[in-house]
Protein backbone atom coordinates (compact mmCIF):
# COMPACT_ATOMS: atom_id res chain seq x y z
CA UNK A 1 0.00 0.00 0.00
CA UNK A 2 1.19 3.79 -0.80
CA UNK A 3 1.45 6.58 1.71
CA UNK A 4 0.07 8.46 -0.62
CA UNK A 5 -2.24 8.38 -4.08
CA UNK A 6 -1.60 11.75 -6.03
CA UNK A 7 -4.86 11.99 -8.71
CA UNK A 8 -3.82 13.67 -11.29
CA UNK A 9 0.00 14.26 -12.94
CA UNK A 10 -0.08 17.58 -14.05
CA UNK A 11 1.82 20.30 -12.32
CA UNK A 12 0.32 20.68 -9.05
CA UNK A 13 0.20 16.57 -8.74
CA UNK A 14 4.17 15.92 -9.99
CA UNK A 15 5.37 18.38 -7.48
CA UNK A 16 2.81 17.07 -4.42
CA UNK A 17 4.59 13.61 -5.47
CA UNK A 18 7.25 15.34 -5.97
CA UNK A 19 7.78 16.92 -2.00
CA UNK A 20 5.99 13.30 -0.72
CA UNK A 21 8.89 10.74 -1.90
CA UNK A 22 11.31 13.62 -0.96
CA UNK A 23 10.32 13.06 2.55
CA UNK A 24 10.43 9.46 2.27
CA UNK A 25 6.72 8.35 1.18
CA UNK A 26 5.45 5.83 -0.76
CA UNK A 27 3.57 8.10 -3.92
CA UNK A 28 1.43 6.35 -6.54
CA UNK A 29 -0.04 9.15 -9.24
CA UNK A 30 -3.14 8.29 -11.40
CA UNK A 31 -3.56 10.10 -14.52
CA UNK A 32 -6.39 9.51 -16.41
CA UNK A 33 -4.75 10.89 -20.15
CA UNK A 34 -1.79 8.89 -22.30
CA UNK A 35 1.10 10.78 -20.22
CA UNK A 36 1.78 12.53 -17.40
CA UNK A 37 1.95 16.26 -17.42
CA UNK A 38 -1.19 17.38 -17.11
CA UNK A 39 -2.11 20.64 -19.04
CA UNK A 40 1.41 21.56 -18.54
CA UNK A 41 1.53 19.33 -22.05
CA UNK A 42 -0.37 22.25 -24.01
CA UNK A 43 1.41 25.14 -23.27
CA UNK A 44 3.96 27.29 -25.07
CA UNK A 45 4.30 31.18 -24.47
CA UNK A 46 6.76 33.78 -24.20
CA UNK A 47 6.41 35.64 -20.42
CA UNK A 48 7.31 39.05 -20.47
CA UNK A 49 10.78 38.97 -19.27
CA UNK A 50 11.44 37.49 -23.06
CA UNK A 51 11.50 33.71 -21.84
CA UNK A 52 9.51 30.50 -23.11
CA UNK A 53 7.70 28.91 -21.10
CA UNK A 54 8.24 25.39 -22.60
CA UNK A 55 5.06 23.00 -20.76
CA UNK A 56 6.12 19.73 -22.25
CA UNK A 57 10.12 20.56 -21.72
CA UNK A 58 9.00 21.45 -17.82
CA UNK A 59 6.57 18.50 -17.73
CA UNK A 60 9.43 16.00 -18.81
CA UNK A 61 11.72 17.75 -16.10
CA UNK A 62 8.94 16.91 -13.59
CA UNK A 63 8.51 13.59 -14.45
CA UNK A 64 11.99 12.56 -14.54
CA UNK A 65 12.61 14.08 -11.20
CA UNK A 66 9.64 11.86 -9.92
CA UNK A 67 10.61 8.67 -11.60
CA UNK A 68 13.86 9.31 -9.83
CA UNK A 69 12.47 9.21 -6.41
CA UNK A 70 10.62 5.78 -7.39
CA UNK A 71 7.26 7.30 -7.21
CA UNK A 72 4.63 4.86 -9.28
CA UNK A 73 2.73 6.58 -12.36
CA UNK A 74 0.20 4.70 -13.57
CA UNK A 75 -1.38 6.49 -16.98
CA UNK A 76 -4.82 5.83 -18.60
CA UNK A 77 -6.31 5.70 -15.12
CA UNK A 78 -9.46 7.28 -14.67
CA UNK A 79 -10.84 7.33 -10.96
CA UNK A 80 -14.01 7.10 -10.92
CA UNK A 81 -15.09 7.68 -7.25
CA UNK A 82 -13.04 8.08 -3.83
CA UNK A 83 -14.84 6.77 -0.14
CA UNK A 84 -13.08 7.03 3.16
CA UNK A 85 -13.51 3.68 4.79
CA UNK A 86 -11.71 2.80 8.01
CA UNK A 87 -9.32 5.74 7.97
CA UNK A 88 -8.10 4.75 4.71
CA UNK A 89 -9.54 6.29 1.42
CA UNK A 90 -10.55 4.32 -1.03
CA UNK A 91 -9.63 5.68 -4.76
CA UNK A 92 -11.92 3.75 -7.25
CA UNK A 93 -10.32 3.29 -10.91
CA UNK A 94 -11.39 1.59 -13.79
CA UNK A 95 -8.29 -0.71 -13.29
CA UNK A 96 -8.86 -1.40 -9.88
CA UNK A 97 -9.09 -0.07 -6.02
CA UNK A 98 -6.35 1.45 -4.52
CA UNK A 99 -6.08 2.11 -1.08
CA UNK A 100 -4.06 4.64 1.04
CA UNK A 101 -4.48 6.93 4.36
CA UNK A 102 -3.45 10.30 2.34
CA UNK A 103 -4.94 11.29 -1.39
CA UNK A 104 -4.17 14.15 -3.09
CA UNK A 105 -6.50 15.50 -5.58
CA UNK A 106 -5.00 17.33 -8.18
CA UNK A 107 -7.48 16.85 -11.45
CA UNK A 108 -7.16 20.67 -12.83
CA UNK A 109 -9.45 22.25 -14.51
CA UNK A 110 -12.06 21.98 -17.27
CA UNK A 111 -14.02 24.46 -19.55
CA UNK A 112 -17.14 26.27 -19.93
CA UNK A 113 -18.97 25.96 -22.70
CA UNK A 114 -21.00 28.12 -25.08
CA UNK A 115 -24.06 26.59 -26.26
CA UNK A 116 -25.33 28.25 -29.33
CA UNK A 117 -26.71 27.38 -32.43
CA UNK A 118 -24.14 24.50 -34.73
CA UNK A 119 -22.09 24.19 -32.17
CA UNK A 120 -22.38 20.36 -32.11
CA UNK A 121 -21.03 20.25 -35.95
CA UNK A 122 -17.93 18.70 -36.41
CA UNK A 123 -15.02 20.77 -36.57
CA UNK A 124 -16.38 23.05 -33.45
CA UNK A 125 -14.24 22.45 -30.65
CA UNK A 126 -13.24 23.84 -27.13
CA UNK A 127 -10.04 25.96 -27.40
CA UNK A 128 -8.28 23.76 -25.02
CA UNK A 129 -8.89 20.67 -27.71
CA UNK A 130 -7.44 22.89 -30.23
CA UNK A 131 -3.97 23.49 -27.87
CA UNK A 132 -3.94 19.81 -27.15
CA UNK A 133 -4.34 18.55 -30.96
CA UNK A 134 -2.07 21.31 -32.26
CA UNK A 135 0.74 20.98 -29.10
CA UNK A 136 0.56 17.61 -28.32
CA UNK A 137 -1.04 15.41 -31.16
CA UNK A 138 0.44 17.53 -33.66
CA UNK A 139 -2.54 17.52 -35.96
CA UNK A 140 -3.77 20.36 -38.32
CA UNK A 141 -6.86 21.50 -36.31
CA UNK A 142 -8.22 23.25 -39.82
CA UNK A 143 -6.96 25.90 -42.09
CA UNK A 144 -9.19 28.77 -41.03
CA UNK A 145 -10.79 29.14 -38.24
CA UNK A 146 -12.86 31.46 -35.82
CA UNK A 147 -12.59 32.13 -32.34
CA UNK A 148 -15.87 32.29 -30.14
CA UNK A 149 -15.03 33.94 -26.87
CA UNK A 150 -12.26 36.46 -25.53
CA UNK A 151 -10.25 35.95 -22.64
CA UNK A 152 -6.97 35.03 -21.72
CA UNK A 153 -7.13 31.66 -22.36
CA UNK A 154 -8.04 32.12 -25.84
CA UNK A 155 -5.12 35.19 -26.41
CA UNK A 156 -2.40 31.97 -25.30
CA UNK A 157 -3.76 29.26 -27.53
CA UNK A 158 -4.18 32.13 -30.50
CA UNK A 159 -0.56 32.19 -30.31
CA UNK A 160 0.29 28.31 -30.16
CA UNK A 161 -2.17 28.22 -33.07
CA UNK A 162 -0.09 31.02 -35.10
CA UNK A 163 3.19 29.12 -34.18
CA UNK A 164 1.66 26.37 -35.99
CA UNK A 165 0.70 28.36 -39.13
CA UNK A 166 -2.79 27.92 -38.68
CA UNK A 167 -4.72 31.34 -39.57
CA UNK A 168 -7.40 32.59 -36.93
CA UNK A 169 -9.70 35.16 -38.81
CA UNK A 170 -11.04 36.58 -35.91
CA UNK A 171 -12.02 36.41 -32.22
CA UNK A 172 -15.63 37.60 -31.89
CA UNK A 173 -17.90 37.22 -28.70
CA UNK A 174 -20.78 34.80 -28.37
CA UNK A 175 -24.26 36.19 -28.51
CA UNK A 176 -25.44 37.44 -25.18
CA UNK A 177 -27.73 35.27 -23.24
CA UNK A 178 -28.50 33.96 -19.85
CA UNK A 179 -25.89 31.38 -20.74
CA UNK A 180 -23.30 33.03 -22.15
CA UNK A 181 -23.83 36.07 -19.24
CA UNK A 182 -20.94 38.34 -19.06
CA UNK A 183 -18.44 36.82 -21.62
CA UNK A 184 -21.36 38.67 -24.24
CA UNK A 185 -21.16 42.43 -22.93
CA UNK A 186 -18.23 44.06 -24.58
CA UNK A 187 -17.74 46.10 -22.13
CA UNK A 188 -17.42 43.16 -19.11
CA UNK A 189 -14.88 41.70 -22.14
CA UNK A 190 -13.27 44.61 -22.18
CA UNK A 191 -12.93 45.36 -18.44
CA UNK A 192 -11.28 41.87 -17.74
CA UNK A 193 -9.07 41.93 -20.75
CA UNK A 194 -7.64 45.37 -19.88
CA UNK A 195 -6.71 43.43 -16.76
CA UNK A 196 -4.24 41.57 -18.56
CA UNK A 197 -3.31 44.17 -20.80
CA UNK A 198 0.32 43.39 -20.72
CA UNK A 199 -0.44 39.93 -22.63
CA UNK A 200 -2.31 41.71 -25.50
CA UNK A 201 0.07 42.71 -27.83
CA UNK A 202 -2.23 45.45 -29.18
CA UNK A 203 -1.68 49.16 -28.85
CA UNK A 204 -5.25 49.83 -27.64
CA UNK A 205 -5.77 47.40 -24.91
CA UNK A 206 -2.37 48.34 -23.70
CA UNK A 207 -2.67 52.11 -24.04
CA UNK A 208 -5.77 51.97 -23.10
CA UNK A 209 -5.46 49.69 -19.97
CA UNK A 210 -4.37 53.17 -17.84
CA UNK A 211 -7.02 55.16 -18.59
CA UNK A 212 -9.55 52.76 -19.50
CA UNK A 213 -10.05 51.82 -16.40
CA UNK A 214 -12.96 54.56 -15.63
CA UNK A 215 -16.25 52.92 -16.62
CA UNK A 216 -17.65 56.42 -18.84
CA UNK A 217 -13.95 56.05 -20.61
CA UNK A 218 -14.72 52.39 -21.55
CA UNK A 219 -18.01 53.24 -22.78
CA UNK A 220 -16.85 55.97 -24.81
CA UNK A 221 -13.96 53.71 -25.71
CA UNK A 222 -16.29 50.69 -26.61
CA UNK A 223 -18.33 53.15 -29.08
CA UNK A 224 -15.44 54.29 -31.09
CA UNK A 225 -14.37 50.81 -31.21
CA UNK A 226 -13.32 50.35 -34.24
CA UNK A 227 -16.01 48.42 -36.62
CA UNK A 228 -13.34 45.86 -37.98
CA UNK A 229 -11.55 45.48 -34.25
CA UNK A 230 -8.07 45.81 -33.12
CA UNK A 231 -5.24 43.40 -33.92
CA UNK A 232 -4.02 40.70 -31.95
CA UNK A 233 -1.01 39.23 -33.48
CA UNK A 234 -2.58 40.01 -36.89
CA UNK A 235 -6.02 38.56 -35.66
CA UNK A 236 -9.08 41.00 -35.33
CA UNK A 237 -10.15 41.24 -31.54
CA UNK A 238 -13.55 41.90 -32.76
CA UNK A 239 -15.56 43.12 -29.36
CA UNK A 240 -18.71 44.68 -31.57
CA UNK A 241 -19.55 41.27 -33.24
CA UNK A 242 -21.27 37.85 -31.76
CA UNK A 243 -21.88 34.73 -33.23
CA UNK A 244 -24.96 33.99 -33.46
CA UNK A 245 -24.53 30.40 -35.49
CA UNK A 246 -22.44 27.88 -36.85
CA UNK A 247 -23.31 26.76 -39.92
CA UNK A 248 -22.51 23.83 -42.08
CA UNK A 249 -24.02 20.79 -43.76
CA UNK A 250 -21.97 17.91 -42.27
CA UNK A 251 -19.11 20.14 -41.15
CA UNK A 252 -18.11 23.80 -40.27
CA UNK A 253 -18.57 25.76 -43.23
CA UNK A 254 -18.71 29.20 -41.33
CA UNK A 255 -20.07 31.27 -38.60
CA UNK A 256 -23.09 34.02 -38.66
CA UNK A 257 -22.04 37.21 -36.77
CA UNK A 258 -23.86 40.05 -36.01
CA UNK A 259 -22.91 43.47 -35.06
CA UNK A 260 -23.46 44.23 -30.80
CA UNK A 261 -23.68 47.65 -29.07
CA UNK A 262 -21.75 47.95 -26.00
CA UNK A 263 -24.09 46.19 -24.42
CA UNK A 264 -24.06 43.33 -26.19
CA UNK A 265 -27.61 43.62 -27.58
CA UNK A 266 -27.53 42.50 -31.79
CA UNK A 267 -28.38 45.23 -33.99
CA UNK A 268 -30.98 44.07 -36.61
CA UNK A 269 -30.08 43.66 -40.05
CA UNK A 270 -26.46 43.51 -39.65
CA UNK A 271 -25.74 39.93 -39.79
CA UNK A 272 -23.07 38.26 -41.99
CA UNK A 273 -21.80 34.90 -42.88
CA UNK A 274 -18.13 34.50 -42.44
CA UNK A 275 -16.61 31.59 -43.86
CA UNK A 276 -14.40 28.79 -41.49
CA UNK A 277 -13.53 25.29 -41.72
CA UNK A 278 -13.14 25.18 -37.83
CA UNK A 279 -14.63 26.77 -34.65
CA UNK A 280 -12.94 27.16 -31.59
CA UNK A 281 -15.15 27.65 -28.40
CA UNK A 282 -13.56 29.68 -25.67
CA UNK A 283 -15.81 29.87 -22.78
CA UNK A 284 -13.39 30.25 -19.99
CA UNK A 285 -11.86 27.58 -17.20
CA UNK A 286 -14.00 26.12 -14.06
CA UNK A 287 -12.30 23.59 -11.39
CA UNK A 288 -12.81 20.17 -11.79
CA UNK A 289 -13.67 19.49 -8.68
CA UNK A 290 -16.20 16.64 -9.05
CA UNK A 291 -13.79 13.98 -7.03
CA UNK A 292 -13.86 15.98 -4.10
CA UNK A 293 -17.31 16.83 -3.83
CA UNK A 294 -18.26 12.86 -3.90
CA UNK A 295 -15.48 12.47 -1.25
CA UNK A 296 -18.25 14.62 0.88
CA UNK A 297 -15.91 17.81 1.15
CA UNK A 298 -18.03 21.04 1.46
CA UNK A 299 -17.46 23.67 -1.25
CA UNK A 300 -17.73 27.39 -1.69
CA UNK A 301 -18.55 29.36 -4.93
CA UNK A 302 -16.22 31.68 -5.63
CA UNK A 303 -16.37 33.66 -8.56
CA UNK A 304 -12.83 34.86 -8.81
CA UNK A 305 -11.24 31.69 -8.58
CA UNK A 306 -13.31 29.96 -11.40
CA UNK A 307 -16.50 28.59 -9.52
CA UNK A 308 -17.24 25.78 -6.70
CA UNK A 309 -14.23 25.05 -4.91
CA UNK A 310 -13.60 22.64 -2.26
CA UNK A 311 -12.62 24.01 1.23
CA UNK A 312 -9.00 24.28 1.58
CA UNK A 313 -6.50 26.39 4.00
CA UNK A 314 -3.33 28.07 2.17
CA UNK A 315 -1.58 24.13 3.39
CA UNK A 316 -3.57 22.82 0.62
CA UNK A 317 -5.81 20.32 3.67
CA UNK A 318 -9.23 20.09 3.57
CA UNK A 319 -11.91 19.92 6.21
CA UNK A 320 -11.62 16.01 5.53
CA UNK A 321 -8.93 13.99 7.14
CA UNK A 322 -6.06 12.92 4.56
CA UNK A 323 -7.38 14.66 1.78
CA UNK A 324 -5.99 17.19 0.71
CA UNK A 325 -5.77 19.70 -2.87
CA UNK A 326 -3.40 21.57 -5.16
CA UNK A 327 -3.67 23.37 -8.53
CA UNK A 328 -6.53 24.36 -10.14
CA UNK A 329 -9.10 22.45 -8.44
CA UNK A 330 -8.30 25.48 -5.79
CA UNK A 331 -8.82 28.15 -8.04
CA UNK A 332 -7.64 28.92 -11.68
CA UNK A 333 -4.55 29.85 -11.93
CA UNK A 334 -0.98 29.18 -14.56
CA UNK A 335 1.13 26.33 -14.75
CA UNK A 336 3.91 27.41 -12.30
CA UNK A 337 1.31 28.31 -9.30
CA UNK A 338 -0.21 25.04 -9.61
CA UNK A 339 3.57 23.88 -9.12
CA UNK A 340 4.28 25.92 -6.11
CA UNK A 341 0.79 24.40 -4.82
CA UNK A 342 1.64 21.11 -5.05
CA UNK A 343 5.12 21.49 -3.67
CA UNK A 344 3.01 23.12 -0.28
CA UNK A 345 0.32 19.81 -0.80
CA UNK A 346 3.17 17.26 -0.21
CA UNK A 347 4.71 18.91 2.50
CA UNK A 348 1.75 19.75 4.04
CA UNK A 349 1.34 15.60 3.89
CA UNK A 350 4.66 14.81 5.35
CA UNK A 351 4.01 16.93 8.01
CA UNK A 352 0.61 14.96 8.86
CA UNK A 353 2.84 11.75 8.54
CA UNK A 354 5.24 13.21 11.00
CA UNK A 355 7.91 12.91 8.37
CA UNK A 356 10.82 15.86 7.98
CA UNK A 357 11.61 15.90 11.55
CA UNK A 358 12.74 19.83 13.05
CA UNK A 359 12.37 21.55 9.66
CA UNK A 360 9.34 20.65 8.16
CA UNK A 361 7.29 23.85 9.80
CA UNK A 362 9.63 25.70 8.45
CA UNK A 363 9.61 24.30 4.82
CA UNK A 364 6.01 24.60 4.59
CA UNK A 365 5.55 27.91 5.86
CA UNK A 366 8.29 28.87 2.69
CA UNK A 367 6.28 26.79 0.52
CA UNK A 368 3.13 28.67 1.40
CA UNK A 369 5.28 32.09 1.21
CA UNK A 370 6.68 30.75 -2.53
CA UNK A 371 3.03 30.57 -3.52
CA UNK A 372 2.34 33.80 -2.60
CA UNK A 373 5.72 34.71 -4.81
CA UNK A 374 5.57 32.84 -7.46
CA UNK A 375 1.52 34.51 -8.25
CA UNK A 376 2.63 37.95 -7.63
CA UNK A 377 5.15 37.28 -10.71
CA UNK A 378 2.31 35.13 -12.84
CA UNK A 379 3.02 36.05 -16.44
CA UNK A 380 -0.70 35.15 -16.55
CA UNK A 381 -3.16 35.53 -14.46
CA UNK A 382 -6.81 33.99 -15.70
CA UNK A 383 -8.55 36.43 -12.85
CA UNK A 384 -7.70 39.58 -12.31
CA UNK A 385 -9.72 39.21 -8.34
CA UNK A 386 -7.51 36.21 -7.89
CA UNK A 387 -6.06 37.45 -4.92
CA UNK A 388 -9.71 38.58 -3.19
CA UNK A 389 -10.86 35.00 -4.13
CA UNK A 390 -7.63 33.56 -2.11
CA UNK A 391 -8.24 35.72 0.75
CA UNK A 392 -12.20 34.74 0.99
CA UNK A 393 -11.29 31.07 1.05
CA UNK A 394 -8.63 32.15 3.57
CA UNK A 395 -11.12 33.60 5.64
CA UNK A 396 -13.58 31.42 5.45
CA UNK A 397 -10.90 28.43 6.40
CA UNK A 398 -9.87 30.39 9.56
CA UNK A 399 -14.13 31.14 10.52
CA UNK A 400 -14.70 27.53 10.12
CA UNK A 401 -11.84 25.31 11.24
CA UNK A 402 -9.19 26.97 12.53
CA UNK A 403 -10.58 29.28 15.08
CA UNK A 404 -10.18 26.11 17.70
CA UNK A 405 -7.04 25.30 19.67
CA UNK A 406 -4.92 23.98 16.47
CA UNK A 407 -4.00 20.67 17.82
CA UNK A 408 -6.62 18.44 18.55
CA UNK A 409 -9.23 20.42 17.24
CA UNK A 410 -12.44 19.22 16.31
CA UNK A 411 -12.62 21.02 12.87
CA UNK A 412 -11.84 17.76 10.99
CA UNK A 413 -14.58 15.59 9.59
CA UNK A 414 -13.65 12.17 9.96
CA UNK B 1 -31.41 36.11 -34.17
CA UNK B 2 -30.74 33.03 -32.66
CA UNK B 3 -33.88 31.21 -31.49
CA UNK B 4 -32.61 29.95 -27.50
CA UNK B 5 -35.35 27.16 -27.23
CA UNK B 6 -33.18 24.85 -29.90
CA UNK B 7 -30.16 25.35 -28.71
CA UNK B 8 -28.85 21.96 -27.37
CA UNK B 9 -27.56 22.35 -23.56
CA UNK B 10 -26.34 18.64 -22.91
CA UNK B 11 -24.79 16.86 -26.21
CA UNK B 12 -24.22 13.67 -24.98
CA UNK B 13 -28.47 13.00 -24.57
CA UNK B 14 -29.10 15.86 -26.94
CA UNK B 15 -31.40 18.01 -24.73
CA UNK B 16 -32.40 21.75 -25.72
CA UNK B 17 -32.32 24.43 -23.23
CA UNK B 18 -36.05 24.55 -24.63
CA UNK B 19 -36.70 21.31 -23.39
CA UNK B 20 -35.08 22.10 -20.13
CA UNK B 21 -36.86 25.45 -19.71
CA UNK B 22 -40.40 23.50 -20.47
CA UNK B 23 -39.92 20.81 -17.96
CA UNK B 24 -38.66 23.76 -15.18
CA UNK B 25 -41.64 25.31 -15.58
CA UNK B 26 -44.11 22.58 -15.83
CA UNK B 27 -42.83 20.45 -12.58
CA UNK B 28 -41.48 23.19 -10.58
CA UNK B 29 -38.61 21.08 -10.11
CA UNK B 30 -35.73 21.18 -8.19
CA UNK B 31 -32.33 20.36 -9.94
CA UNK B 32 -32.22 16.78 -9.01
CA UNK B 33 -35.93 16.02 -10.54
CA UNK B 34 -34.78 18.35 -13.76
CA UNK B 35 -31.90 15.80 -14.73
CA UNK B 36 -33.85 13.06 -14.06
CA UNK B 37 -36.90 13.93 -15.65
CA UNK B 38 -34.50 15.31 -19.22
CA UNK B 39 -31.47 13.24 -18.94
CA UNK B 40 -29.86 16.33 -19.09
CA UNK B 41 -26.06 16.01 -17.66
CA UNK B 42 -26.50 12.33 -17.12
CA UNK B 43 -24.29 11.78 -20.81
CA UNK B 44 -20.86 9.89 -21.35
CA UNK B 45 -18.96 13.16 -20.13
CA UNK B 46 -21.01 12.69 -16.39
CA UNK B 47 -21.82 16.53 -17.04
CA UNK B 48 -18.08 17.98 -17.24
CA UNK B 49 -20.00 19.47 -20.66
CA UNK B 50 -23.01 21.07 -19.67
CA UNK B 51 -23.14 21.27 -16.09
CA UNK B 52 -21.88 25.23 -15.79
CA UNK B 53 -24.88 25.34 -17.97
CA UNK B 54 -27.25 23.62 -16.06
CA UNK B 55 -26.11 25.33 -13.07
CA UNK B 56 -27.21 29.25 -14.90
CA UNK B 57 -30.41 27.32 -15.91
CA UNK B 58 -31.59 25.99 -12.64
CA UNK B 59 -30.51 29.66 -11.07
CA UNK B 60 -33.26 31.26 -12.76
CA UNK B 61 -35.36 28.22 -12.03
CA UNK B 62 -34.27 28.14 -8.88
CA UNK B 63 -33.51 31.29 -6.81
CA UNK B 64 -31.50 31.88 -3.87
CA UNK B 65 -29.38 29.00 -3.85
CA UNK B 66 -26.66 29.05 -1.40
CA UNK B 67 -22.84 30.03 -2.27
CA UNK B 68 -21.93 26.71 -0.92
CA UNK B 69 -24.09 24.63 -2.10
CA UNK B 70 -23.39 23.15 -5.94
CA UNK B 71 -26.59 23.34 -7.61
CA UNK B 72 -26.75 19.90 -9.41
CA UNK B 73 -25.01 17.43 -6.92
CA UNK B 74 -22.08 15.03 -8.32
CA UNK B 75 -23.00 11.15 -7.96
CA UNK B 76 -20.09 8.69 -8.48
CA UNK B 77 -19.07 7.20 -10.81
CA UNK B 78 -17.87 10.37 -11.80
CA UNK B 79 -16.48 8.42 -15.33
CA UNK B 80 -18.01 5.92 -17.67
CA UNK B 81 -17.28 2.46 -16.13
CA UNK B 82 -18.82 -0.89 -17.13
CA UNK B 83 -21.03 -2.64 -14.55
CA UNK B 84 -18.01 -5.38 -14.54
CA UNK B 85 -15.59 -2.83 -13.22
CA UNK B 86 -17.77 -1.26 -10.41
CA UNK B 87 -18.87 -5.03 -9.47
CA UNK B 88 -15.16 -6.29 -9.32
CA UNK B 89 -14.42 -3.54 -6.40
CA UNK B 90 -17.41 -4.42 -4.34
C1 LIG C 1 -7.66 23.79 -21.84
C2 LIG C 1 -6.72 24.44 -20.87
C3 LIG C 1 -5.70 25.23 -21.35
C4 LIG C 1 -4.82 25.85 -20.47
N1 LIG C 1 -3.82 26.63 -20.98
C5 LIG C 1 -2.96 27.24 -20.14
C6 LIG C 1 -1.88 28.02 -20.64
O1 LIG C 1 -1.71 28.15 -21.85
N2 LIG C 1 -1.04 28.60 -19.74
C7 LIG C 1 -1.21 28.44 -18.39
O2 LIG C 1 -0.39 28.93 -17.60
N3 LIG C 1 -2.22 27.72 -17.92
C8 LIG C 1 -3.11 27.11 -18.74
N4 LIG C 1 -4.13 26.38 -18.25
C9 LIG C 1 -4.34 26.34 -16.81
C10 LIG C 1 -3.80 25.04 -16.30
O3 LIG C 1 -4.88 24.41 -15.70
C11 LIG C 1 -2.64 25.25 -15.35
O4 LIG C 1 -1.59 25.86 -16.03
C12 LIG C 1 -2.07 23.94 -14.80
O5 LIG C 1 -1.87 22.99 -15.80
C13 LIG C 1 -2.94 23.40 -13.72
O6 LIG C 1 -2.27 22.30 -13.17
P1 LIG C 1 -3.01 21.17 -12.38
O7 LIG C 1 -1.95 20.21 -11.99
O8 LIG C 1 -3.85 21.77 -11.35
O9 LIG C 1 -4.02 20.50 -13.42
P2 LIG C 1 -3.78 19.84 -14.85
O10 LIG C 1 -2.55 20.29 -15.48
O11 LIG C 1 -5.05 20.06 -15.59
O12 LIG C 1 -3.66 18.28 -14.52
C14 LIG C 1 -4.75 17.55 -14.04
C15 LIG C 1 -4.56 16.09 -14.40
O13 LIG C 1 -5.54 15.33 -13.71
C16 LIG C 1 -6.00 14.30 -14.55
N5 LIG C 1 -7.34 13.92 -14.10
C17 LIG C 1 -8.43 14.72 -13.95
N6 LIG C 1 -9.48 14.02 -13.48
C18 LIG C 1 -9.05 12.74 -13.34
C19 LIG C 1 -9.68 11.53 -12.90
N7 LIG C 1 -10.97 11.50 -12.50
N8 LIG C 1 -8.95 10.39 -12.90
C20 LIG C 1 -7.65 10.40 -13.29
N9 LIG C 1 -7.00 11.51 -13.71
C21 LIG C 1 -7.69 12.66 -13.73
C22 LIG C 1 -5.96 14.89 -15.93
O14 LIG C 1 -5.81 13.88 -16.90
C23 LIG C 1 -4.74 15.81 -15.87
O15 LIG C 1 -3.58 15.21 -16.37
C24 LIG C 1 -5.00 25.69 -19.09
C25 LIG C 1 -6.03 24.88 -18.62
C26 LIG C 1 -6.88 24.25 -19.49
C27 LIG C 1 -7.99 23.37 -18.95
S1 LIG D 1 -23.06 17.09 -22.25
FE1 LIG D 1 -24.52 16.62 -20.77
S2 LIG D 1 -23.80 14.76 -19.95
FE2 LIG D 1 -22.35 15.19 -21.48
Amino acid sequence: MSDVIVIGGGPAGLAGAIACASSGLNVTIVDEFIKPGGRLLGQLHQEPSGEWWNGIKESERLHQEARKLSVDIRCGVSVYNLEKENHLWNVYTNSGTLTAPFVLVATGAAEYPIPLPGWTLPGVMSIGAAQVMTNVHRVQVGKKGIIIGANILAFAILNELQLAGITVDRIVLPERNQISQKAGEPEEVMKSLLNAAHLAPSPLLRFGSRFMRRDWIRKIGLNFYPKNGVKVNGTPLQLRKAAIEIIGKDHVEGVRIADIDANGTIIAGSETIYEADFVCIAGGLYPLAELTAVAGCPFQYIPELGGHVPHHSETMETPLEGLFVAGNITGIESGKIAMAQGTTAGLSIAKHVGKGAGTIDEQLQQAVKNVRTVRQHAAIQFNPEINSGRSKMNQLWDDLYANNNREDSPKKIV
Amino acid sequence: MANMGEIVICRCEEVTYGQLQATAEEHKCTARELKLRTRAGMGFCGGRTCRPSLDRILESVIPNIAPGEIPLKYQPPIRPVTFGTVGENQ
